[in-house]
């Protein structure tokens, strides 16, 4: 085919996260379980490039920065659909990217994390995200991962968990039941995970409301112009076997899906006030 | 021996399907608009104006009842957003047709050409679309998606109403020319603007795919509304790439008017805010029901040109 000349190329192919990550980490990338659709790329565009370049941006943060410690990763399936149930916190959401460097390193599975509806509509950020193993929170976004045998992170606290006041640190915010239905319905176990260290990363003093019309829920205000040096350690809890306790027609049954909800909360409960009482320090 | 009705059968698609139910042994009754269909001796041709109702009933409860049509697989699509035949066509035609369809002596089965632009585009919208996923009903959306999704809706309330079997086949988009495709439209030019900061997922689906599950979905009895996919699946940027053009991010809202100019300077066809929505979400389509139930599995690719310098995007 003859075509005119080309204009120089400016979109990236993952050579300079190549660059940027440690060799010692390329088999990593190289290792991780991708659904190629054919070109290389999964249906909600998560492709090799954007693991590396998702590690290249995270394993500085995770080694050196956070220097994170992983606990219990064993109880994460090596293969087959779960869903993971994380506190969450830390204005920015680095702990997300902590636990996805961290199964992708120690398990080599690329996790994918529910984001907010808004986050996709964000110029950029939304292919950073994307390409590393974000999707838009919807339900049938959830029940497309879970059919193709996918490990997917839920935050039951939501936005409001992110956004939780310092004095609030390690109290779990209202805590949605829709992870517990689609684990459910879909017949998956739900493993509870603690992550301890992101509640005090990034304390904020204010936050401006009302920003919905710039796509943004609202605008955090953080204490110091950069998250703390703090020590992060990850729990991962035995997987509560949904399967096992409920019917996949209890789906539709109210107190059956609170129970289930009651039931990881309590996990991740105990598991931080483990993590809690384990630790030496914030910062180490 | 019975015999299938095709509309259409003069585009690229028409003819596909003709052949290959051809293949399969079934007698066709081919329709288009142009004088000459052009078709092997085997097929009966006839020259109709399907938004004319007199042509359409004269043709019904003439040829198709003489040949023993018992199924109609209708394709007939406008190829011109916006052109004032196109409603008449989509809509009004298809309401036509399922009207006679249902009081006709010989014909059983109903098989309409539907298209994913019909889904809803909206923030909760899943990446991977199922055939329960909310059709766009807003009235914002432009006038030609608008009447997809009434045509849609036309096939789909009739189910279950009468003796017609009816399938309604919702394709990703057909990548092909002189198929209506505003991707390919979209890449008739060197240099192809798109949202910054945003690369959509995207799927394509050949004339052979597309044409098979049509042909699938006519020699079947199932019911209802099935997906159909392609099988490429990759991000815009990627797209414009393997397709040898170069793809320059713009800021959303200078996309109307940059495309609208270009349209009016250049006559191409491609309108953005057609495209809008997917040219910033991803939206592919599901085709687990295709699968189980029409046996329809994608396998041809689009074929890539083969470019003189540099590579594809991946």
């Amino acid at each position: 085919m003859t075509r005119g000349p080309r204009l120089p190329r400016l979109t990236g192919n993952g050579h300079l996260s190549r660059l940027l990550l440690p060799k010692r980490l390329h088999p990593v990338a190289e290792r991780v379980k991708l659904k190629d659709e054919g070109h290389g790329i999964d249906l909600f565009g998560l492709d090799r490039a954007g693991i590396t370049r998702g590690l290249a941006v995270s394993w500085w943060l995770y080694e050196h920065y956070f220097r994170v410690e992983s606990h219990g990763i064993e109880h994460v399936p090596s293969d087959g659909a779960a869903v993971l149930a994380a506190n969450h916190s830390g204005t920015l959401p680095l702990d997300a990217m902590m636990l996805a460097h961290d199964l992708m390193r120690n398990r080599q599975r690329p996790v994918r994390i529910a984001m907010d509806y808004f986050v996709p509509g964000l110029p950029w950020i939304n292919l950073l995200f994307t390409r590393a193993g974000g999707f838009s929170g919807t339900r049938g976004n959830f029940h497309a991962l879970l059919d193709a045998g996918e490990l997917v992170l839920a935050f039951p606290e939501g936005t409001v968990g992110i956004g939780k006041p310092f004095s609030q640190r390690y109290q779990l915010q209202t805590w949605r039941q829709g992870h517990v239905e689609l684990a459910i319905e879909h017949q998956v176990p739900v493993v509870p995970i603690a992550v301890i260290g992101a509640e005090e990363q990034w304390p904020q003093i204010a936050r401006i409301d009302g920003l919905e019309s710039l796509g943004i829920p609202y605008l955090p205000i953080p204490a110091t112009p950069m998250p703390l040096p703090v020590k992060y350690h990850l729990y991962y809890g035995e997987p509560i076997d949904i399967p096992s306790m409920f019917d996949a027609s209890q789906v539709h049954d109210a107190a059956a899906v609170a129970e289930g909800a009651e039931m990881v909360r309590n996990a991740v409960e105990r598991l931080i006030e483990h993590g809690l009482s384990e630790r030496q320090g914030v910062f180490s | 021996m019975s015999a299938v009705l095709v509309t259409g059968a003069t585009q690229p698609l028409g003819r596909a399907v003709v052949e290959g139910l051809r293949d399969r042994g079934r007698r066709v009754l081919a329709v288009g608009i142009d004088p000459d269909g052009d078709f092997p001796g085997d097929v009966v041709y006839e020259s109709v104006d399907l938004s004319r109702a007199r042509s359409l009933k004269r043709l019904m409860f003439g040829p198709a009842v003489d040949l023993g049509v018992d199924t109609i697989v209708h394709l007939a699509f406008h190829r011109t957003p916006g052109h004032p035949r196109a409603h008449k066509l989509h809509v009004d035609a298809t309401r036509l047709l399922l009207r006679m369809s249902e009081r006709h002596p010989t014909i059983r089965r109903f098989v309409h050409r539907s298209t994913v632009e019909v889904y809803a585009a909206r923030l909760d919208r899943p990446d991977v679309l199922r055939e329960d996923n909310p059709l766009e009903l807003s009235p914002k959306a432009p006038a030609w998606i608008r009447e997809r999704v009434e045509a849609d809706l036309t096939a789909c309330t009739r189910m279950g109403m009468g003796d017609l079997d009816i399938a309604v086949l919702r394709c990703s988009e057909i990548f092909a020319p002189k198929m209506g495709s505003q991707l390919h439209d979209y890449l008739s030019s060197q240099l192809c603007f798109r949202p910054m900061g945003f690369d959509p997922i995207l799927n394509l689906l050949t004339v052979e795919d597309a044409a098979n599950a049509f042909v699938l979905a006519a020699e079947s009895d199932a019911t209802g509304v099935f997906n159909i996919p392609g099988k490429d699946t990759m991000p815009l940027i990627w797209l414009t790439r393997k397709w040898g053009r170069d793809s320059v991010g713009v800021p959303g809202p200078m996309l109307g008017p940059l495309y609208s100019a270009r349209r009016w300077l250049r006559r191409t066809r491609f309108r953005y805010d057609l495209n809008a929505w997917r040219f910033h979400f991803n939206g592919v389509l599901d085709g687990t029901r295709a699968r189980e139930e029409l046996g329809y599995v994608p396998e041809h690719g689009i074929e890539w040109p083969r470019l003189d310098s540099g590579g594809a995007g991946d």
